[in-house]
């Protein structure tokens, strides 16, 4: 059987490449960084939106997202990609649901996900969230 | 006619090179790679191959056409005239420098190129996250002097085939800084750190390929700088690992923004830099880097300097 070699070198590169991804899993590569203290929050806020100074944050408990307040009143969403994180300022597209202390939090862009956060006060933050719609 | 593809030959140094950097990573630094993303990155690379041979024809074509009118000619064996192929290489580099650099401002570029920048990570599997779409941007219009000149198209594939297999090793945090001698001519780890950085002072900075002297030369130089972390991805991360939206999110985007905008915005939409909005609503890396600029009274850019020199981004309405 002929097979066409631009197909032989696909799959050639298909395996190597899920051997390279799977090598990286067997490595223990990438990690899992926690927004623990609210200076993690205000330096991912930060970095995610350059000049966004967070004067209120809530990091989720088990670290993996968060939400920061600017003094102009803009709210970010951070959430953990990876082993970063990625933020977005939320606009009237956002939607925020509450089960018990957990916050469910849709900024209205299907790509980024939504994002559970378990706060102390997720009411207020819901109550913020929902003023801008 | 010499068939031969540097990239192709490359391609099991690429594999051995990004297992090499992984074992450096778990040793070193284990957040420098994450699965999800080097998954990307590597299908990314995958992808590229295929659609450069599903959709390259056209761009082949074009040259073939163009050659016809050459100014100069090399013969019928111009693959011997040895001294073509060193100035191919220099001139093909120099049109990669303003290739790469419309493709960071000019949006229907960036709609392309931003695959290359969309992971938050920068290693050697960064490297071949290249653009599926590169066939859909004018950006092989670049090559059409070289051919006109007479450079025979499979000379210059050969030459942007090496150009690229040389910048497949930059993409690293491996490597700190090259011999001084070498930092200052050559296109680095640590000057392609910075291309590749969404610090406000680093955006849109060293465009080069091989030859980093295009960017002193044209005015976008900045050099790396030890005390100011880089942050690696794009203004606005994309936060999910979904390979076909990290494709096509820039198409879609600016598609849409040309469907909404006003008749007379629509153009600016595709020919005027990434993040400009004909409300204001948005900003530019040049607006960014201005209100870094003005927050941390850093020093602006030289007088005279043509760093932000894009005709395309004059205070002018292209549509």
């Amino acid at each position: 059987m002929d097979i066409p070699p631009l197909l032989l070198q696909t799959l050639g590169s298909l395996l190597a490449i899920l051997v390279l991804a799977g090598l990286a899993v067997l490595l223990k590569l990438g990690g899992a960084p926690s927004l623990a203290s609210g200076e993690d929050v205000r330096r991912a806020a930060a970095e995610a939106v350059d000049g966004f100074e967070a004067i209120e944050c809530a990091a989720s408990r088990d670290g993996t997202a968060a939400l920061a307040r600017d003094a102009e009143g803009r709210i970010m969403l951070i959430k953990r990609h990876g082993n970063r994180f990625a933020g977005r300022i939320l606009t009237g597209r956002a939607r925020a649901r509450r089960h018990g202390e957990a916050l469910e939090i849709d900024c209205g862009e299907r790509l980024y996900g939504t994002v559970v956060l378990v706060l102390d006060d997720p009411a207020s933050w819901q109550a913020r969230i929902d003023a801008m719609g | 006619m010499p068939e031969f593809s540097p990239t192709q030959y490359a391609v099991p140094l690429f594999v051995i090179a990004v297992l090499a950097e992984m074992i450096w990573a778990r040793l070193k630094r284990p957040e420098a790679y994450e699965p999800k993303d080097t998954l990307v990155s590597l299908a990314f690379g995958l992808g590229s191959t295929v659609a450069g041979a599903l959709f390259g024809g056209f761009a082949l074509y074009v040259f073939i056409e163009a050659y016809e009118y050459r100014v100069f000619d090399f013969g019928d064996e111009w693959w011997a005239v040895w001294w073509a192929w060193p100035v191919c290489f220099v001139l093909d580099d120099l049109k990669y420098y303003w290739v790469h650099r419309a493709g960071h401002r000019i949006r229907w570029m960036w709609a392309s190129h931003v695959n290359h920048h969309s992971s938050q990570h920068y290693n050697l599997s960064t490297a071949l996250r290249q653009s599926w779409t590169g066939a859909f941007t004018f950006g092989f219009l670049f090559a059409i002097p070289l051919v006109l000149l007479g450079f025979h198209p499979a000379m210059i594939a050969i030459c942007g085939g090496f150009n690229l297999v040389y910048q497949f090793w930059i993409h690293t945090e491996a490597i700190g800084r090259m011999p001084r001698w070498f930092e200052a001519v050559m296109n680095t780890p640590s000057h392609h750190r910075v291309h590749h950085a969404t610090n406000p002072r680093y955006l849109d900075r060293n465009y080069a390929g091989v030859f980093i002297v295009w960017d002193k030369l044209f005015g976008t130089f900045e050099p790396e700088r030890d005390d100011e972390p880089i942050r690696y991805g794009i203004v606005r991360q994309l936060g999910s690992f979904n390979l076909l939206w990290a494709v096509f999110h820039e198409w879609i985007g600016m598609i849409g923004d040309i469907a909404r905008a006003p008749w007379r915005h629509k153009l600016s939409y595709l020919l005027r830099e990434p993040g400009w909005s004909h409300d204001g609503s948005r900003e530019t890396s040049d607006m960014i880097r201005e209100r870094w600029r003005a927050r941390t009274g850093q020093a602006g850019p030289a007088a005279g300097s043509v760093a932000n020199g894009n005709p395309i981004a004059e205070p002018r309405e292209a549509a």
